[in-house]
């Protein structure tokens, strides 16, 4: 009987440890309360996909499209904060987690979503920003173009894209792009391409995509699959990775058995790291996203749940916070107050 | 009608049959129809003769795997080599069934892909101007090029 109460102590004793709420993520979400805005893509009431605006820590949060005739998604705000670009699309489309630079029209509006001006369907894929927010870059079968922001038009030579086929991003000081491509017989290859010469490099190969720039222009973020996985019968969860844009200096920065991670987006004093995390692989586009986190860059390398295997690999895991926000998809971050009321 | 006049209607209608068969016979057999000989630039009869690594099986990411060819009759696109190499859009998908959003023009009769196998293809040319996705291609180091994109592939019998 006495092994029996102390069993059951044990167990209850356990239950609140589990379901107790952990201090340091309480102290995270203070820290990153005021530092901004972020914006998303999420399921609506109205049952569309549309772009929501909230604190970094979760409040204020606004559905700032709410347009039951369209799914929005893809939001990035301009480098000065004070606009946004993102993908319109039919009412009842699917958002391919791969093809979604190509689906819809590109939208341009306010930070805060009001004036939204509406591109041709199919026109500007991959759409993202020049670092003055003046232009926006896009990719296609013919090259990298350089549009102005109001006009559309081109406003310099088409570039040759050299084997990349998505994602593509210019960093915040304009020297460079990264991307997804197709290099030396190996896709989901990250390169970096100098936006002056085309000269290109290759930054992270096999089974990598989503890449995006620190502010510094000097880091990548991306999200990598490695190989060698067992779990997931053998075909492994994706991870959130900092590679330097030259190449090398690969570090884990979160990863979590049962969970793919993607949608890496880092604050703008790269303090913090944005991403989301999904059971499915392709961050759950195709559904209702994933689950939104926030965790300190200085917290990295974190690993999540019990992740045996991971573990080994990363004996030197910090197993920092996790702040958990909501359910989304491709989320991003600025900390210009012009995105709110 | 008399039986004269019968018997020439059902000698017709079997001769109608005749010729239909011949010639839907003769179009399997060559492969030859309205998409493979006006699609692309190129339009080969090739025997498969290696799919270099394994056919990856996620239903979530397309891609292309590049396959190796011998050429047994060019029929349009000029002197093309005797071996080719074509890069196939998600190949454990059939013919009829793989076109979608990121590549709607593609197409064909091949249900699955056998070496040995012989068909007619229309091709354009190179890949990378053509598709925009990731692209499995284990000749890379052979340095091989250009590397040819299938638009339509049919099954064909050796000429």
């Amino acid at each position: 009987m006495k092994r029996l109460i102390a069993i059951f102590l044990f167990v209850s004793a356990s239950h609140v440890a589990a379901a107790a709420p952990d201090a340091r993520v309480d102290a995270l979400k203070t820290e990153v309360a005021a530092r901004g805005w972020i914006v998303y893509g999420a399921r609506s009431d109205n049952g569309t996909w549309d772009l929501f605006l909230s604190r970094p820590d979760g409040s204020a949060r606004r559905n700032i499209t709410n347009t039951p005739d369209f799914e929005e998604a893809a939001p990035r705000f301009s480098p000065d904060g004070s606009r946004l670009l993102f993908r319109r699309l039919e009412k009842g489309t699917t958002i391919d987690h791969d093809r979604w630079g190509f689906q819809g029209a590109l939208v341009i509006a306010n930070a805060d979503g009001s004036n939204p001006v509406a591109g041709e369907d199919g026109a500007a894929p991959w759409a993202s920003w020049s670092p003055d927010g003046k232009q926006v870059v896009c990719l296609d079968k013919q090259g990298i173009h350089v549009l102005d922001r109001e006009t559309r038009k081109e406003v310099r030579d088409v570039m040759k894209r050299q084997g990349i086929y998505q994602q593509l991003f210019c960093s915040p000081d304009g020297r460079w792009f990264c991307g997804v491509a197709n290099v030396g017989g190996e896709s989901w290859t990250v390169v970096r391409m100098n936006a002056a010469t085309g000269e290109m490099n290759t930054v992270r190969t096999f089974q990598n995509c989503t890449p995006d720039w620190f502010p510094d222009s000097e880091r990548i973020i991306l999200s990598s699959r490695p190989a060698g996985q067992q779990v997931n019968d053998g075909y492994g969860y994706t991870q959130l990775w900092a590679v330097d844009g030259a190449g090398g200096n690969d570090r884990l920065l979160y990863g979590e058995e049962g969970y793919h991670i993607y949608g890496g987006a880092v604050s703008p004093d790269g303090a913090y790291v944005l991403f989301s995390r999904s059971p499915q692989d392709g961050s759950g586009a195709e559904n209702a996203g994933g689950e939104i986190c926030i965790l300190r860059m200085a917290d990295t390398p974190t690993i999540a749940g019990e992740s045996t295997e991971l573990r080994k690999l990363h004996p030197a895991t910090k197993d920092g916070p996790v702040l958990f926000l909501t359910q989304g998809w491709e989320p991003h971050w600025t900390y210009a107050e012009s995105g709110g009321e | 009608m008399n039986s004269g006049a019968q018997r020439l209607m059902r000698g017709m209608a079997v001769f109608g049959c005749v010729v239909a068969c011949v010639s839907c016979g003769g179009g399997t057999q060559t492969g030859e129809e309205a998409h493979v000989t006006t699609l692309g630039t190129v339009e080969v009869t090739a025997e498969l003769v290696e799919i270099p690594g394994e056919l990856i099986d996620r239903p979530m990411y397309d891609y292309a795997h590049v396959m190796k060819y011998r050429v047994l009759t060019v029929h349009r696109g000029g002197d093309v080599g005797d071996v080719i190499y074509v890069g196939h859009y998600n190949p454990l998908k059939p013919r009829d069934a793989v076109a979608d959003a990121r590549v709607p023009e593609v197409g064909g009769t091949v249900k699955s892909f056998r070496v040995g196998d012989v068909h007619r293809m229309a091709l354009e040319f190179p890949i990378d101007e053509c598709f925009m996705g990731g692209i499995i291609n284990k000749y890379h180091e052979e340095g091989v090029s250009p590397v040819y994109w299938a638009v339509w592939t049919n099954r064909a019998r050796r000429p």
